[in-house]
């Protein structure tokens, strides 16, 4: 009995034919609320998108309004890695390392020569490639610096289209996030690229060839004036060579990059300011 | 069984049972004891409180919770440990909020068990003809015990011989007054046979021998306390409430869930992201503080009622009485004072009227009179009572006296207008006295005269008026004796009824100076054979005696009227009496008749008034019994004023289910065991502290320290207030559940970085929501309490759809809005701009990109944006906490405006201070940011929602503005919780 009741109840809740309700509303009593809370979203919508007008008027269209989070710039990588930043292949597996050498290609294609003539500023190298505004005339835009392809050398994939890669060589290309108005430097000079073994793998990483010599990030492309008014920013890149390192087993290589006006980042990021990763060659099946 | 043993006469065999016989009975009949009620074991009331009610809700979500993690660990290498620690929070909020409520329920009935006597009783009795003193345990049917004076019965017992045994029925009846027991069989009901004095009343004096019938749960006593153990409480309506608001939520959360699962479904998610999407979105609409606030609320509530006198058993029962629509009270020791008082006097032809207000406070009468000295001198001198000794420091109200209710009633009056009748006694020394027995009904005493010149012998004699009267042929009026007339007795005749229908008890009053010849000194007055002068008397006058009621009832009856709930008394008592009191307390209000009062007035029978016309009615038990059901509803939903007189506990339960079947919230006090089981069956059961038997205080909700019903009254002041309040909280609560699920819904639907993290949530449901939500059960009534209808169960919801639809759709809105502006405000200044966020999730999060591009051209590592990510919680965290402090001020009130109401809340002031030094804490203590994974804010981000807080104050403040101008308009009808 109170079953059917309660069935009853809930159908009547859902129409009620004799008050013509509609989950206990009226058809005008329905569209009151519907409309009062249409235009109640909408007025919020209204102040919301105001309030979000007046803030984004408050931003400057070239630097952002903090970069405190940026002060020590990231490294990565390349070939990217797996999750776990491991470099694992197989020299006699041609498809196991082939990905890593089309990756590079792809990632290097930019830095061809001819696209950098067409798009970039030769600089003076060795110093600054200053290009302030002169108060309110800004001085846009602004021109960017050639990172030619051919500066890598035996890691441009010119030569050795595998990158080293086939014959246990292979080359990883270090770059350094790009921050605004960031001017690293070493002493006056260029910052630079270090790497070297982790833990106790220090026999086995062998010998290293940086490319461009001594791993340096060229002065000439800082400061970065952002995307908008440097459209055509070449990030410069160095360039690791594994000359002779251990086969067949773990390597744990940490790079990190040499320059005395960027602090040491926190100990939870792995990435800023130095990179971690692993390398693994088998040369058996 | 008791029936049959009324008329058995053959007590001699039994009179000399053996020790093995006694053996045998106490075997087979058990211990006469009652059996305890079977108590609940501690571990059963523990899990009631872990498992009860809210608590459902909470672990409900902790299960889904365990649930989630579970599938994301069964499908991802490196789960988040969110839903782990969201469901391992939320269980150790219920276990914690179960102990609290257990702890602070065990303190109540830790207070209960004092209240127990803990005396062992010992039962005289005679066995193979030696009197032995036993423990009352021991005693077993056919036993012959001695009781006398002050003994309290052992078991029920049939009276074999008395001698002027008096017992004192009041917590088996609810009579007051104690009524004589002798031999002599008087009726077949048991209740009603002089013959049978039940298990634990008291012999209030004198002594009998009796014979044990029962023992045991077989005693009246007994089968009252089985009776009430038998029955089945209902829900309290508290329990009920939240229940409707858990269907409330449960519908909301389920309904939100469903459509962002079929929409993350649409979007491309797999099954499994979907069903933990579902999982997240149902929990998070889970108020995790809400438990812990309503539990303090009412715990808080609880000891303010505690300190007015109102101790309460269990928590929830603190709303019940705020609900209550009718209060079925008792009269004596509730509404009266439970003490016999003079309250009338007739002497010299005028009724004068005695003070009977317990501080003294009221109009005295004219003192001078002769014939008032002449009376005070008879009542002092026929009068056995004497104060018991050791109590000059205490009133003379306050006093024990050993006496019968009229005689104590008496020596107060005379000993508080005249001085001490102790002297007056010695003054007069006694020399010849009669009791008062049935057949007479007067007692007499023969004193010497305070002239020790004179050598009369004074008589004195007082008794049934009526009686009294016959042996008179002269009165006293204005000191002279004149001759009885026909005018004169009728005089008499019309006070005698006029204080009988005042509920009163009228004594008669007459002396008469023996003359000397007759009598001289030294005469031998013998009481067993009269051989004095007993007629032919000088009447004096009357005095007539009533319990008089308390001081603060009349006050407290009003306060109800106006606060719409009915006052029904319910009493042993005569329906003259009981009547008398309802209209001197005002249950009967003036210018209110019954149909009898409407007959008489109009001088037509009973019978020919339209019983719509009485709104006052006095039912007497025997009627009741006849009723049937519906007559009972009719008569319940007819008259406002009902006075029931002479009901039996059975009647007393129909009374409340009757009320109860009408859709009323039911308030029951009692203090006898026979009301116990109408305690038990009332929506709250209300005992006395102080007269109330053990086994009323067992089957209680709520006890009464002072036994006075204006502490009802309070009670109910608070349990309303209480209920409002919880309204604010949870409206209060609620709230920020909509800037607290909404990051997740914008997460899932447009994938931009989260919002806001599980654990800011948890910071602010449990941390700094807590201290507001709790301070706003201080908050003071917006208007007066008092003086609107109870609410209607049906009708007036703790949690309704407009409460709803202002915390989430309205209120809530603008919240979430002030958190986003903040979040938006730190990514953009941090180079994320909002057109850059929208579908940034997956690489957001990806852990392998360390060179995420923004707006500007930047590149971020995972940790550094991760940081900028957990500014965001930090930032929502914030904001909410800047909109709550908006929330909170107009939650203070749902009509009135703020500036109306004032901002007297110390405590609320104290919380948002609280709020703000533990959201600025946890933003800015070093630490927090491996602890909590929530960073320091610049300045500046703090002041991001304040316009969205500005808003949320102006936007209720107009609303509320719209409802007080547009009453019962179209905005108090949508808006008005």
């Amino acid at each position: 009995m109170a079953k059917d009741g309660e069935k009853g109840d809930w159908k009547e809740f859902l129409w009620n034919p004799r008050t013509r309700e509609f989950l206990g509303r009226t058809a005008s009593s329905w569209g009151l609320i519907l409309l009062f809370y249409l235009v109640f979203y909408i007025f919020l919508a209204g102040l919301f998108a105001l309030t979000m007008y007046v803030m984004l008027q408050t931003l400057d269209d070239h630097k952002p309004t903090w970069q405190d989070r940026l002060a020590t710039p990231g490294m990565v990588i390349r070939p990217k890695a797996n999750e776990a930043l491991e470099i694992v292949y197989n020299i006699t597996e041609t498809e196991s390392w082939d990905m890593y050498a089309q990756a590079l290609d792809k990632f290097l294609s930019p830095y061809n020569d001819s696209v950098q003539a067409e798009k970039n500023h030769e600089c003076i190298p060795n110093q600054h490639f200053m290009q302030e505004d002169s108060g309110d005339v800004k001085n846009n835009p602004k021109r960017s610096c050639q990172f030619n392809r051919t500066v890598l050398d035996e890691c441009s994939g010119i030569n050795d289209r595998y990158y080293g890669y086939h014959d246990g060589k292979p080359c990883i290309i270090i770059k350094l996030n790009r921050v605004i108005g960031l001017m690293p430097e070493m002493d006056g000079r260029a910052p630079y690229v270090t790497c070297g073994p982790k833990k106790e793998d220090t026999d086995k990483i062998g010998e290293l060839a940086y490319f461009p010599p001594n791993g340096t990030f060229n002065l000439m492309y800082y400061p970065y004036y952002g995307k908008k008014a440097q459209v055509n920013y070449s990030q410069p890149l160095v360039a690791i060579k594994f000359l002779n390192i251990t086969a067949n087993q773990d390597v744990n290589i940490e790079c990190k990059i040499n320059a005395n006006n960027i602090p040491r980042g926190s100990e939870r990021d792995k990435f800023a300011g130095r990179v971690s990763f692993k390398l693994r060659i088998n040369t058996r099946k | 069984f008791i029936s049959k043993a009324l008329h058995y006469t053959n007590p001699k065999v039994l009179q000399r049972q053996g020790n093995n016989k006694t053996n045998k009975y106490l075997i087979r009949d058990g211990p006469n004891a009652l059996t305890p009620p079977p108590t609940t074991p501690e571990w059963v009331k523990f899990c009631r409180q872990l498992f009860g009610g809210f608590s459902i809700l909470l672990w409900t979500g902790a299960i889904l919770c365990f649930l989630a993690y579970a599938i994301q660990a069964a499908t991802e290498d490196d789960p988040a440990g969110d839903n782990l620690y969201l469901g391992i929070v939320l269980t150790a909020v219920v276990v914690i909020t179960g102990c609290f409520s257990y702890f602070q329920e065990a303190k109540s009935s830790k207070i209960m068990e004092s209240f127990k006597n803990m005396v062992p009783q010992q039962a005289l009795v005679i066995r193979e003809g030696e009197k032995v003193q036993i423990n009352a345990e021991e005693v077993v049917a056919g036993d012959l015990i001695e009781v006398k004076g002050g003994d309290r019965i052992p078991a029920d017992i049939r009276v074999v011989s008395a001698h002027g045994c008096k017992v004192d029925n009041s917590s088996l009846t609810g009579e007051s007054e104690p009524q004589s027991r002798s031999p002599d069989c008087t009726h077949d009901n048991p209740l009603e046979t002089r013959n049978v004095a039940f298990f634990s009343t008291n012999c209030v004096e004198g002594t009998a021998r009796g014979l044990v019938i029962c023992t045991g749960d077989r005693t009246v006593m007994g089968r009252i306390a089985t009776l009430t153990s038998g029955l089945e409480t209902g829900k309290t309506p508290i329990a009920k409430e939240i229940e409707h608001f858990i269907h409330i939520i449960t519908g909301v959360a389920v309904f939100l869930g469903v459509t962002f699962f079929i929409l993350a479904i649409i979007l491309g998610y797999t099954w499994l992201e979907a069903v933990i999407f579902l999982i997240g979105i149902i929990v998070a609409n889970v108020p995790e503080g809400l438990l812990a606030t309503v539990t303090v609320c009412l715990t808080l509530t609880a000891k303010r009622m505690a300190k007015k006198n109102c101790l309460v058993k269990n928590l929830e029962a603190v709303e019940t009485l705020g609900s209550t629509s009718t209060i079925c009270s008792d009269k004596t020791g509730t509404l009266t004072q439970n003490r016999m008082t003079v309250a009338h006097m007739w002497f010299d032809n005028q009724i004068h009227e005695a003070d009977t207000t317990e501080d003294q406070s009221g109009a005295s009468f004219d003192k001078s009179s002769v014939t008032w000295q002449g009376l005070s001198r008879i009542a002092a001198l026929c009068n056995r009572a004497q104060f018991k000794a050791g109590q000059d420091s205490v009133t003379i109200l306050k006093r024990d006296v050993a006496g019968d209710a009229s005689e104590s009633a008496l020596l107060k009056c005379i000993e508080l207008c005249c001085g001490s009748v102790r002297a007056m006694r010695d003054k007069n020394k006694k020399v010849a006295e009669i009791p008062f027995n049935s057949t007479n009904k007067y007692q007499l005493s023969v004193h010497e005269t305070e002239d020790p010149n004179d050598n009369r012998y004074l008589l004195v004699m007082k008794g049934a008026p009526e009686r009294i009267l016959d042996r008179c042929s002269t009165i006293l009026l204005q000191g002279k004796e004149q001759p009885m007339d026909e005018e004169m007795k009728e005089a008499f005749q019309n006070a005698y009824m006029e204080l009988g229908g005042l509920g009163e008890r009228v004594l008669g009053f007459c002396h008469v100076l023996l003359p000397e010849d007759q009598y001289p000194k030294g005469f031998a007055f013998d009481t067993d054979d009269v051989n004095f002068q007993t007629d032919n008397l000088c009447f004096v006058g009357l005095m007539s005696m009533i319990d008089p009621p308390r001081a603060a009832v009349p006050d407290a009856v009003g306060k109800c009227r106006s606060a719409g709930i009915k006052v029904i008394m319910v009493t042993g008592d005569h329906p003259i009496t009981a009547k008398a009191i309802a209209k001197g307390v005002g249950i009967i209000s003036e210018g209110n008749e019954t149909v009898e009062d409407i007959a008489a007035r109009l001088n037509i029978p009973v019978s020919q008034v339209n019983p719509r016309d009485a709104k006052a009615c006095v039912i007497h038990g025997t009627d009741l019994k006849d009723l049937s059901q519906d007559q009972m509803d009719d008569i319940l939903r007819n008259h406002t004023e009902i006075v029931f007189a002479r009901t039996s506990p059975q009647q007393k339960l129909i009374i409340v289910e009757g009320c109860q079947r009408l859709g009323a919230i039911v308030a029951v006090t009692g203090d006898g065991v026979n009301d116990s089981p109408a305690l038990k069956k009332a929506d709250i059961g209300v005992a006395m502290g102080i007269s109330g038997s053990d086994v009323s205080k067992q089957a209680a909700d709520m006890i009464l320290l002072d036994d006075n019903f204006a502490s009802i009254v309070t009670g109910v002041e608070e349990g309303r207030l209480i209920f409002d309040n919880l309204k604010k909280s949870i409206a209060y609560t609620l709230t920020s559940n909509i800037p607290e699920i909404t990051p997740f819904l914008f997460f899932i639907i447009v994938n931009i970085p989260l919002p806001l993290g599980t654990i800011t949530i948890l910071c602010i449901d449990l941390g700094t929501d807590m201290v507001p939500a709790i301070s706003l059960a201080y908050e003071a009534a917006e208007s007066d309490i008092m003086k609107r209808q109870p609410r209607n169960p049906f009708r007036d919801k703790l949690v309704n759809e407009r409460l709803i639809s202002i915390a989430y759709g309205q209120i809530g809105m603008i919240q979430a809005l002030g958190g986003f502006f903040a979040y938006f405000v730190i990514l953009a200044e941090n180079g994320f701009l909002p057109s850059r966020l929208v579908g940034i999730r997956l690489e957001w999060d990806d852990r392998s990109t360390n060179d995420l591009e923004d707006t500007y051209g930047q590149q971020w590592t995972y940790e550094q944006r991760k940081i900028v990510e957990f500014t965001c919680h930090t930032a929502f965290f914030v904001s909410i906490v800047v909109v709550q402090w908006a929330d909170v001020i107009i939650c203070k009130t749902r009509r009135n405006s703020v500036f109306q109401q004032g901002m007297k809340n110390k405590i609320l002031i104290f919380g948002l201070f609280e709020e703000t030094a533990l959201a600025a804490f946890l933003s800015y203590c070093p630490g927090m940011d491996v602890a909590l994974r929530m960073f320091p804010l610049k300045p500046s981000w703090w002041f991001c929602a304040f316009p969205y807080s500005f808003l949320i104050f102006v936007y209720d403040e107009v609303r509320k503005l719209i409802l007080r101008r547009n009453p019962g308009g179209w905005v108090e009808r949508e808006t008005y919780y």
